[in-house]
């Protein structure tokens, strides 16, 4: 422990900035970050660099359909990507392609990150048949593919995003908690612990304030592998056809879109979408391997 | 069984093609979702259904009348038709047909409980049929009915022993009597009630899978070229093409219009003809408060002004050139002219400017908000029309969202009159435009069978007079001008936009032939080998 002598009290090296500093010795996995927040960047500033706003159907003119990359439009723009069908831009659709497919993403991860840990420590902190009850809905849930779940809502509910969402939450919330409860359980044994209910401190400032950020390593990497597998799913879901609705598409929709395309060689309809969700899957895997590796006891030098 | 297609499809590999020849393969766009013939007055289900049952009267591929179950139809007067059972006709069961068989199967139509679209339409015309000996059978119409024939080709018939009827079937003005416990739709799950008369029997029926076809050999006409036919549904374009390319199938209906050229530089052939079906908008217009899927003060679309903005702003020739690839025709009426009926009235200008003027004027200068319903599986290029009107649309200020979805639930949907604007098509079954008159734009009156698919609800009595008074009168010249009249003021009080003609298409391999149809009908009995 090298900061003893070199840093002062308030600098002193936290489990955060320790993880940091390992995190950025892998060179890949800084590539990747660098690239995701690329396309977190260019998703949130999409709308005021990209051409065309594709969900104004004002802005489009189908007449522009189907033009390859390169084309000019009537009015002198440049469709880089080329377009679709509906005369959209497609490198301003996936920009708010990206946007949606990661705005559902996230929100999704958010809402089931904070019920799957709630569930998850109140299921390891209090034990019994709470614990019992909790796992069992869980267990029930983990049996079926998630994507059965998802489509099953998704035809009870309908299309829409919000309903999306719901469907995505309700798929992975369950993962969250069993990853939380069996870190929690681990820590729960601990001198800490004891210590706290020793000090009388309630309940909840012992699960939230103690007992979890302790659990917290495994939890962080789970996210970071589900923030990937919640942006895929969305955009199976839109592939399908039951999620996003047709004139807001995501990625998946718009490679949807150009996939009746494929054939006739208008391959920039599919391709560039399929690229781009690629990259972005790509990029968050490699960033969450890095972090499992990281956290992991066992692999630390 | 597996192992036998197995060893088959082996032997047929080491044998080159030719050994295959004898069974066929059919990709359909949209899947029937009944083998009853009574449930579904639809294009979907009549078209695979037509190889299995026989009606009196058929149609051939430019809609003229050819004799099927009856081998003559002969009016006695104004009201009175003579038809001759053709002889020696036998169910696939082996059993004889009789004309208790076809008075069973007309009484049966109107009584399916459910259906999405009733055979009702053609029964009710009819007053009374009697039977009068083995091989006559006298129908009486309640009007005079200059289309006798399109409406005999309708009734599919089945046999009234296996139904369960009772040994003697009437139908008199007072009703039917004798149907016994009359089976609905859901029995049909038991394929041996999927018997007709037809050139092929159902071997096997799994919805989303395939309908399994075998030649019927005691058939009364022309053996088909082909013994065992599967009939699949592929809804999705790109893997249809996909399957013919791949061999999978022989025949597959609308390619994809942009497929078209690829599909021929591999050697495969494709045959079109216009068809008999428009494809237009429907717009709620009777209604003074807001329609379904809609947000704005009051009803718009009850105002003419706005109904002529819509179609104003919709620029038909593009959706023909961009999104049809030009396999379409703009369509200014309810039939493609020259056919019986139609006026040659010129396509609404495509006039955005005219439309946003129209818009102010009729207090909607700040426009307003409507979802347009359509199916996203059912005509050519179904969904992407959809959006482009939309498109349209929203330039001239109406905000319009889609709402797409798969031709069942969609027309159950517009059923239930859950759209304020939807499109859709229809396909004239006796290739005038009596039917879709009636159909669409007459007043809906179940009564008298008229306006059975008029959802827009559109209502001019001055057109239902003419309407009426066309579908009794047996003098063409006469007849002709009444359905133009008719035709002429409900279009230009844009009661309902039509917006092209589809053309059909369809893709084959070269070892097999398909004369196109204007009726759209796909179907295994008509399909030859190639010379």
């Amino acid at each position: 422990m090298s900061d003893l002598t070199t840093t002062a009290p308030r600098r002193k090296d936290t489990p955060l900035r320790r993880l940091a500093r390992q995190f950025l010795e892998d060179r890949i996995a800084v590539a990747a970050l660098a690239v995701f927040l690329a396309v977190a960047l260019f998703t949130l500033l999409g709308p005021f660099i990209v051409p065309q706003n594709p969900y104004d159907l004002a802005q489009l003119d189908f007449m522009d359909g189907g033009l390859p990359p390169g084309s000019q439009s009537f009015s002198g723009m440049t469709y880089w990507l080329g377009t679709d069908t509906q005369g959209r831009d497609m490198l301003s659709a996936i920009a708010y392609g990206l946007r949606i497919s990661l705005a559902v993403s996230f929100t999704s991860l958010i809402l089931a990150l904070i019920i799957g840990v709630a569930a998850g420590l109140a299921a390891a902190y209090f034990g019994g048949r709470i614990d019992t009850l909790i796992m069992r809905v869980v267990d029930i849930q983990l049996s079926f593919p998630s994507i059965l779940i998802a489509l099953i809502l998704l035809a009870l509910f309908g299309r829409g995003i919000d309903k999306v969402i719901l469907a995505i939450v309700i798929v992975q919330w369950a993962d969250f908690a069993r990853t939380v409860r069996s870190s929690a359980i681990v820590e729960r044994r601990k001198e800490y612990i004891e210590a706290a209910h020793c000090l009388g401190l309630s309940r909840q400032r012992t699960m939230f304030r103690h007992l979890l950020p302790n659990s917290l390593p495994p939890l962080i990497v789970l996210a970071t592998v589900k923030i990937a597998s919640a942006i895929s799913l969305e955009a199976t879901l839109s592939f399908l056809g039951a999620g996003v609705p047709i004139t807001q598409p995501s990625l998946g929709l718009l490679i949807a879109n150009g996939y009746d395309f494929l054939l006739s060689g208008r391959y920039w309809i599919a391709i560039f979408p399929g690229v781009a969700l690629l990259i972005t899957i790509v990029a968050i895997n490699l960033v969450g391997d890095r972090l499992r590796d990281v956290l992991n006891p066992r692999l630390q030098k | 069984m597996n192992r036998l297609y197995l060893t088959a499809a082996v032997a047929a590999l080491a044998l080159g093609t030719q050994a295959q020849a004898e069974s066929l393969a059919i990709a359909l766009k949209t899947e029937p979702n009944s083998i009853d013939p009574h449930f579904n007055y639809s294009a979907v289900n009549i078209a695979p259904l037509s190889n299995i049952y026989d009606p009196l009267v058929e149609s051939d591929a430019v809609k003229k009348p050819i004799p099927a179950l009856a081998t003559s139809w002969t009016a006695l007067d104004d009201l009175r038709w003579e038809i001759k059972l053709r002889q020696g006709v036998t169910f696939h069961d082996g059993s004889p047909l009789t004309p208790r068989d076809v008075v069973y199967s007309w009484c049966r139509a109107p009584l399916i409980e459910n259906s999405p679209s009733s055979y009702a339409t053609f029964v009710n015309k009819m007053a009374s049929i009697e039977i009068v000996d083995d091989s006559t059978l006298i129908f009486t119409t309640k009007e005079p009915n200059p289309l006798m024939w399109s409406d005999l080709s309708q009734i599919f018939i089945i046999s009234a022993a296996k139904m369960g009827a009772e040994e003697t079937v009437t139908f008199g003005a007072e009703g039917c009597t004798g149907m016994g416990e009359v089976p609905q739709s859901a029995v049909f799950s038991d394929l041996g009630y999927a018997m007709g008369t037809g050139p092929y029997k159902v071997t096997e029926f799994n919805r989303g899978e395939a309908l399994r076809l075998e030649a019927y050999d005691g058939f009364w006409g022309d053996k088909p070229d082909y013994d065992d036919v599967t009939i699949r549904t592929i809804s999705s374009d790109g893997p249809r093409v996909a399957a013919l390319l791949a061999g999978d199938v022989q025949l597959i209906e609308s390619p994809p219009i942009q497929d078209i050229e690829r599909i021929k530089g591999e050697g495969f052939k494709t045959t079109e003809t216009k068809s008999a079906r428009v494809i237009y908008l429907q717009l709620r217009q009777d209604m003074t408060e807001t329609p379904p899927m809609m947000e704005a003060e009051g009803n718009p679309l009850h105002d003419q002004r706005v109904r002529q903005a819509i179609s104003y702003a919709i620029n038909r020739q593009g959706i023909v050139d961009r999104i049809m690839g030009g396999y379409a025709e703009a369509a200014g009426e309810l039939l493609a002219p020259p056919m019986f009926g139609t006026t040659g009235r010129a396509v609404d200008p495509y006039d955005p400017e005219k439309a946003k003027a129209l818009l102010a004027e009729a207090g909607y200068g700040d426009g307003f908000k409507v979802t347009l319903g359509a199916p996203n599986d059912r005509y050519v290029n179904d969904e992407r029309v959809a959006q482009a009107i939309a498109q349209m649309l929203t330039q001239v200020g109406i905000t319009t969202d889609v709402d797409a979805t798969t031709a069942s639930q969609f027309f159950s949907r517009r059923n239930k009159l859950d759209f304020g604007m939807f499109m859709a098509g229809w396909g004239s079954s006796s290739g005038d435009t009596s039917s879709p008159l009636n159909a669409m734009v007459a007043t809906a009156n179940k009564d008298i069978g008229a306006g059975g698919w008029n959802y827009g609800r559109y209502s001019n009595p001055v057109v239902d007079e003419k309407i009426a008074k066309a579908l009794v009168t047996v003098d063409d010249a006469e007849r002709e001008k009444l359905l133009q009249e008719a035709e002429t003021i409900a279009l230009d009080e844009f009661g309902i936009l039509p917006l092209h003609y589809e053309l059909t298409v369809w893709a084959m391999a070269p070892e097999v032939h398909y004369e196109p149809r204007s009726d759209q009908r796909t179907a295994a009995y008509l399909v030859e080998k190639a010379e």
